[in-house]
């Protein structure tokens, strides 16, 4: 199939860049890694971007594909090209780009260094045999594990481009992986540093990070499984741990969210003064509803009820997370197109014959039929 | 990264240089898992662990090695766990096994089926620890050129900077050897983009023996077309292997041990179906659809994932379509038990290395242990050496010098052929004549394959002539170390005139000849290209016997 690209070239050196289009003959089952070798090959050997194991566990080729971060090794270019779509690719966002699509990692590798990421086990003596973990506790940061530090929800983090200093999503589902870890012992200095300035509380929530991950780790999850065992832990200093307190207090009281109240229990009492025009304006226009009397929902009780049912079942920290079940050991994961399969089964008609022994040729036609 | 851990915990000043950020590295790509014998799932013993790896290898191991291993596994494996490793748990929460290829017992520790990708960030969590307690550097993206050697002893690595150019020579009073395989030399590998033998290479040109070169695992289940490995763990948790047919063929061939069997004995039963006619594609399948969907999802994810992105193919429904592929090398760059090589101050570990702990066929599970295990000595007895040669010694840069002169001639040159298609060739042609089976006439022609390519490499041009991530010149200079190190393989194979382990000759020589051949093959580089000789296979309690499974 022949696979058109426009790449977007970048010479450090002399500070050009400009959009180049190319076109290759791939075969169909082509990668977008594998279109770049073959332009690298044949067309432009200066062209320059990183690869190595294609098989989506090395992280070295996130890149941009039309504006959005992939691995270009997990990316199938077959039905682009049959669309007669011409991609545009591009360096990774979020990070300053060294040359064509290859950019330079060290501001990403910092923040990882600056999450603490190893192990603190409280002790230097491992003894004789392994620590005795429960599969159930493992399993807390198995999403956390997968992650192969690409750098592609990096790459997408609003709130990284608006304030770099943040520590973005990869080091914080980094962090996770050892609050998560029943063996980690420094989990409370972990939780206070991370809840500094620009951490936790400064991520917007606008989940692309979990969209574009290309491997089901959720760095949002992660952050919002960290939020709430630091609050679980009584570390909410940070104005928004405060205004996340408020909002399960205001609900589990009345029943909905008091915004005339949330602003001075987030922000202090003083700092509310000023915002008192912005708040007049709104109530005028009936935006917020008065605060006296208080407003009470119908059905209050429920809520006190999802509140006592969180708190009698433990599911106060990270475990009390609804997590976007997208990691790879969920049935729902990967490429859509897979219901036909599904729906005849594994052994339904169309399907390959079922397995047998050479000397149960005769049991075999048994179950076949 | 294991060398670097150990070499500074021993105490010396330890500097890290990878032509890839270290968690790239293809030791990330290992799936199904590292052998120790914990005993955690079934009764098991160290000798166990060393008989079934003496038995894989053919007989060719050296059992001195072997043993070492097999010992010193279980206390690293849980060192590995201590520093946090993610592995999976049995019900009591216990490091979790399950059985392997040609294994006794279940002794493959796990983590699902991306054990490599736990290990790696495991040890570079490590790497970062000590980067902050200071005393330990990495140069990532360094790609290692040639070794430095003054006075009869190596000083140290000249390195082409990627990011920024410009060559660099990195001394040191020891340097370990960590580069890994050189499954590239084969179109059809599980191998990544970097394993291109680099370390082998350079060494091979600083004078030092390569071991054992004949020998090329071929992994029995990488995915059509792709290549990309499929782990053992597929079979070790109980999938088939089937032919059209629907047969499980591996019963003709392996009654005992079936889908289990030694990886070299399950690759020549599939090239034997595939060219009888009874393959799909040119491939046979890997069948998981009994083992149900719970079972693929908990212990197979990346397997899933792998097959339904690179072959469209859901395992919970449909056969995943496999093929032998080139995987693992099992010889490499002679040490010692601790890792030295002949030349002082020089020490490798891990697939660059020949120790031999795999011989003429290595067990699935067993490389991630000798890359930890062996590492570790490695790391252990470079610190060591160093630090008690206290002297200073003036490193004269002469090397430097030649690698720039060389680098200059190789930019300069504006008129001939650029890599790929040699490179392309390469592959084809070693996968055509020096793949499962090996037959006497492909192998000549194998090696005037290897000439011709050599004669056009001479010509070989680079485009990129800047000095900014410019892999287009290490891929010409990798060109380069495949062609040497295949030319290496090719010869070492005419001459071993017997079948052992991966090392196949159906036609001439179908049988293993203790006699002539219970012997480790040994390659020098000399002006007119490799010299073979042999040396005696170290053996300790275990007698060659006929190999069934």
């Amino acid at each position: 199939m022949k696979v058109a690209l426009k790449i977007w070239r970048y010479d450090a050196v002399a500070g050009e860049r400009a959009l180049r289009e190319y076109e290759v003959d791939a075969p169909e089952e082509a990668t977008l890694l594998d279109c770049l070798d073959l332009v690298k090959d044949r067309v432009d050997g200066t062209l320059a971007y990183r690869k190595s194991c294609r098989m989506m566990i090395c992280g070295s080729c996130g890149m941009r594909m039309d504006g959005a971060a992939v691995l270009a090794c997990k990316t199938r270019m077959y039905e682009i090209a049959e669309s007669g779509h011409v991609p545009v690719i591009s360096a990774m966002g979020n990070l300053p780009i060294v040359k064509d699509l290859v950019v330079d990692m060290e501001p990403f590798w910092r923040k990882i260094r600056a999450v603490t990421p190893w192990l603190e086990p409280g002790y230097s003596d491992p003894g004789e045999r392994e620590n005795v973990v429960s599969r159930e506790e493992m399993a807390a940061i198995h999403k956390e594990s997968l992650c192969i530090m690409c750098g592609c929800c990096v790459s997408e983090c609003n709130s990284m481009e608006a304030d770099p200093d943040f520590l973005g999503p990869a080091a914080l589902a980094k962090g996770m992986r050892f609050v998560g870890d029943a063996r980690d012992q420094a989990r409370v200095e972990r939780l206070q540093a991370y809840s500094e300035p620009h951490g936790i509380w400064d991520c917007t929530r606008c989940y692309f990070c979990q969209e574009r991950c290309p491997k089901g780790v959720d760095p949002r999850d992660a952050i919002a499984k960290l939020g709430a065992e630091a609050m679980k832990e009584g570390i909410d200093s940070d104005l928004g741990a405060k205004h996340a307190k408020w909002f399960v207090t205001s609900a589990k009281t009345t029943g909905w969210l008091r915004e005339t109240e949330l602003v001075p229990k987030t922000q202090g009492v003083v700092r509310s003064l000023k915002e008192i025009g912005f708040a007049m304006n709104l109530l005028r226009h009936g935006k917020v509803p008065p605060p006296i009397p208080p407003h009470v929902a119908k059905h209050v009780g429920e809520a006190r009820a999802l509140y006592d049912l969180v708190k009698h079942e433990g599911r106060e920290g990270a475990q009390g997370i609804v997590q976007v079940e997208k990691p790879l050991s969920r049935l729902e994961h990967g490429e859509s197109g897979y219901e036909e399969a599904a729906a005849r089964g594994p052994y339904g008609p169309g399907s390959f014959a079922r397995p047998f022994l050479p000397d149960e040729n005769e049991t075999e036609e048994e179950a076949g039929t | 990264m294991r060398a670097a851990i150990e070499a500074f915990d021993t105490g010396a000043s330890v500097g890290v240089v990878s032509k890839l950020h270290p968690t790239r590295s293809h030791s990330g790509a290992a799936e199904g898992g590292i052998n120790a014998a914990l005993g955690n799932s079934a009764e098991d013993s160290p000798e166990q662990h060393a008989f079934d790896t003496v038995k894989g290898s053919d007989y060719l191991g050296d059992q001195d090695a072997i043993e070492i291993l097999a010992q010193e596994a279980p206390g690293d494996i849980y060192q590995l766990e201590h520093w946090g490793c993610v592995f999976s748990r049995d019900d009591q929460g216990r490091l979790a096994q399950r059985p392997f290829g040609a294994a006794g017992s279940p002794r493959t520790v796990y983590s699902a089926d991306i054990t490599g990708h736990v290990l790696i960030h495991v040890l570079y969590e490590q790497v970062m620890k000590r980067m902050e307690q200071g005393g330990m550097t990495v140069h990532e993206e360094y790609f290692a050129w040639r070794l430095a050697v003054e006075d009869g002893r190596c000083v140290g690595v000249v390195c082409w900077d990627l990011l920024e150019g410009g060559l660099e020579l990195v001394v040191g009073k020891s340097v370990v050897l960590a580069t890994g395989g050189m499954g590239r030399i084969y179109r059809a590998t599980t191998n990544a983009y970097a394993c291109n033998g680099d370390g082998m290479a350079i060494a091979l040109h600083a004078g030092l023996p390569l071991k054992d070169m004949e020998f090329m695992q071929f992994h029995p289940t990488t995915l059509y077309p792709s290549g990309v490995l499929i782990t053992e763990g597929c079979r070790g948790e109980g999938g088939y292997l089937i032919n059209r047919d629907g047969e499980r063929f591996m019963a003709r061939y392996a009654p005992k041990a079936l889908e289990l069997a030694s990886r070299d004995v399950v690759s020549r039963s599939e090239t034997t179906e595939i060219e009888a006619g009874r393959g799909v594609n040119g491939s046979v399948l890997l069948d998981l659809r009994h083992l149900g969907a719970e079972r693929v999802l908990t212990r197979l994810p990346g397997s899933r994932e792998l097959a339904m992105t690179f072959a469209g193919v859901d395992p919970i429904y449909d056969p995943i379509p496999v093929r032998p592929g080139a995987h693992y090398h099992m010889g490499g760059v002679e040490t010692d038990n601790w890792g030295a090589t002949e030349l002082p101050g020089l020490y490798a570990a891990g697939e660059v290395a020949c120790v031999s702990v795999h011989g003429a066929n290595r067990l699935g599970g067993n490389s991630l242990m000798e890359t930890i295990t062996f590492g570790r000595r490695a790391g252990q007895a470079a610190a060591e050496a160093a630090l008690a040669d206290v002297g200073q010694h003036e490193v004269s840069g002469e090397e430097l010098a030649k690698a720039e002169r060389g680098l200059e001639t190789l930019l300069a040159r504006n008129e001939g052929e650029r890599p790929w298609k040699i490179r392309d060739e390469l592959g084809a042609s070693m996968l055509e004549n020096y793949g499962v089976f090996r037959y006497p006439e492909r192998m000549e022609r194998q090696l005037e394959v290897i000439a011709g390519l050599r004669e056009r490499y001479e010509r070989v041009v680079v485009e990129d002539k800047g000095s900014v991530f410019n892999t287009d010149l290490t891929q010409a200079i990798e060109l380069g170390y495949m062609l040497d190190l295949a030319w290496c393989m090719v010869q070492a194979g005419l001459a071993r005139e017997e079948s052992r382990g991966a090392h196949s000759r159906p036609s001439d020589f179908p049988e293993r000849d203790d006699e002539r051949f219970l012997k480790h093959s040994i390659t020098r580089w000399t002006d007119e290209g490799p010299e073979l000789s042999y040396e005696e296979v170290r053996m300790t309690k275990w007698q060659p016997e006929v190999r069934t499974y």
